[in-house]
């Protein structure tokens, strides 16, 4: 009986561990996921609310449309009249490619409550699987215009950019999340890996520098180390550069490399562990 | 001037798909490095024996795609390899044609090796029983890349490549395939996939 509690923690806990990590391990979820709910719904507590509407979100990625409306059911008899329902049953009609009906849903949920973001996203969205870019932009910048501080929108529109190879634009996103997480690594990284893109002497200055910040907040970042290796490099090898600012970049180089190696020595090292 | 895939190559190329089904994705295929011209050497398909899956997600951006064709480059010398096409999948199922990235980096390509091919996998067409080739081939000609007609005489053995990426999709096989992102997420991660590579070998 022991050997069943503990596995049943487990499951609940990698449940929890891939929420809050935002994983779409969306196989592995309905794996754990549907047998817990299967199995262990009763010990679940009031957490069997949210592994409902994780599960169900992965259960519409299998296309395991029964999964998901079995969810979509528990999750409308507890909470009838939510929101947050309405909007996955605008998502499952996504997933069937629904989407006049789906946006019809969401724009349901903006009638009565028109600050709803989880809906505008969620339209965007559509645009995004239509293939209707300009238009995804365009009214992800609207909707930017009025939540400024979305996070996770100020990053989509990016990715949307540079899709479109607006690298330029994508730069401006990357800004903005930058200024507002200065501690985050990962965007420090993905703005130099963007200036890079755009190229020229002042773009790769800019994007060694940002790769180099990058680092300082987190030295085990290898595409950072990587990018200082390779932008130092073409600094180093540009007929515009002084002979200063090439012995500075020969330098940087030299020291990425040297990293580098070193990173690869330490893994080989662990794998034989 | 056209080129044919073994099963391992076709095999990792679809698990590679399979693995990241919300994303895009790319990757290198790799022939064997031919000693001579022959005369004849224009009627002799290129034989692309592996291929290296690259990254998902954002696919547009140049640094991390730099550093995976030098270092590809340098494991294909010391392999007697050349890096012979690149495959794409786009991020929308129903999306199958090449874009403005896959022109440029199938041009890239084709820079060093003139019949270099860019590969397109049609999802549309992806199931489990991978009961026909779901791949849209481009050659090179003339700086524009014409599009050829992929069927059982573009793999070595397509009964063999059909039967063993069926049942490496089955056995899930592709959530243990690596890919040049994963292994700039932890360089222990080896883009080689020499556990998949036993796989086919096992299943041939």
């Amino acid at each position: 009986l022991n050997v069943l509690i503990i596995v049943f923690t487990e499951m609940r806990d990698k449940l929890r561990k891939w929420r809050e990590d935002n994983h779409r391990n969306s196989e592995q979820i309905v794996d754990v996921g549907e047998e817990l709910i299967n199995e262990h719904a009763s010990k679940l507590g009031d957490d069997i609310w949210i592994i409902y509407e994780q599960v169900m979100i992965a259960a519409l990625d299998c296309s395991r449309d029964d999964l998901a409306w079995t969810c979509l059911q528990e999750l409308k008899r507890q909470f009838p009249g939510s929101q947050r329902v309405k909007r996955l049953a605008g998502m499952r009609l996504e997933a069937l490619e629904k989407y006049e009906d789906a946006s019809k849903q969401y724009d349901s949920i903006l009638q009565d409550d028109p600050t709803n973001t989880a809906a505008r996203k969620r339209k965007i969205s559509i645009l995004k699987a239509q293939g209707k870019s300009a238009e995804a932009i365009r009214e992800l910048n609207e909707y930017l215009e009025q939540f400024v501080g979305d996070q996770e929108a100020w990053h989509e529109l990016s990715e949307l950019y540079i899709n479109e190879h607006d690298y330029g634009k994508a730069a401006f996103c990357l800004e903005e999340l930058m200024m507002t997480n200065p501690h985050n690594h990962l965007y420090c990284e993905q703005y130099a890996e963007v200036k890079y893109t755009q190229g020229g002497l002042e773009n790769l200055e800019l994007s060694r520098k940002y790769f180099a910040q990058a680092l300082k907040l987190n030295n085990r970042n290898m595409r950072a180390l990587f990018g200082l290796y390779m932008s130092a490099s073409h600094i180093a090898a540009s007929p515009k550069v002084n002979a200063t600012v090439k012995k500075a970049n020969v330098k940087y180089a030299t020291w990425a490399t040297n990293q580098i190696n070193r990173a690869y020595q330490v893994s080989y090292a662990r794998c034989l562990l | 001037m056209s080129i044919k895939l073994t099963t391992q190559a076709y095999c990792k190329m679809l698990l590679h798909a399979a693995k990241y089904p919300h994303c895009a994705v790319n990757g290198l295929l790799v022939a064997e490095k031919q000693k001579e011209k022959k005369k004849d050497s224009h009627s002799t398909p290129i034989l692309c024996v592996d291929c290296i899956p690259l990254f998902h997600g954002t696919l547009a951006l140049a640094p991390m795609l730099e550093v995976a064709l030098t270092l590809i480059d340098t494991w294909c010398k010391e392999n007697k390899y050349v890096i012979a096409g690149y495959y794409q999948a786009n991020e929308r199922t129903k999306d199958f044609r090449p874009n403005q990235f896959a022109e440029k980096v199938g041009a890239r390509i084709a820079e060093n090796f003139s019949e270099a091919a860019m590969i397109m996998v049609d999802s549309t067409r992806f199931t489990m029983g991978c009961y026909e080739p779901i791949l849209a081939i481009y050659d090179h000609h003339e700086n524009k890349w014409k599009c050829r007609d992929c069927n059982a005489d573009c793999f070595e053995d397509w009964c063999e490549a059909q039967k063993i990426t069926s049942a490496l999709l089955e056995g899930r096989s592709y959530e243990s395939l690596i890919d040049f992102d994963n292994h700039l997420d932890d360089l222990r991660n080896d883009w080689t996939n020499p556990e998949i590579n036993k796989s086919v070998l096992h299943l041939c």
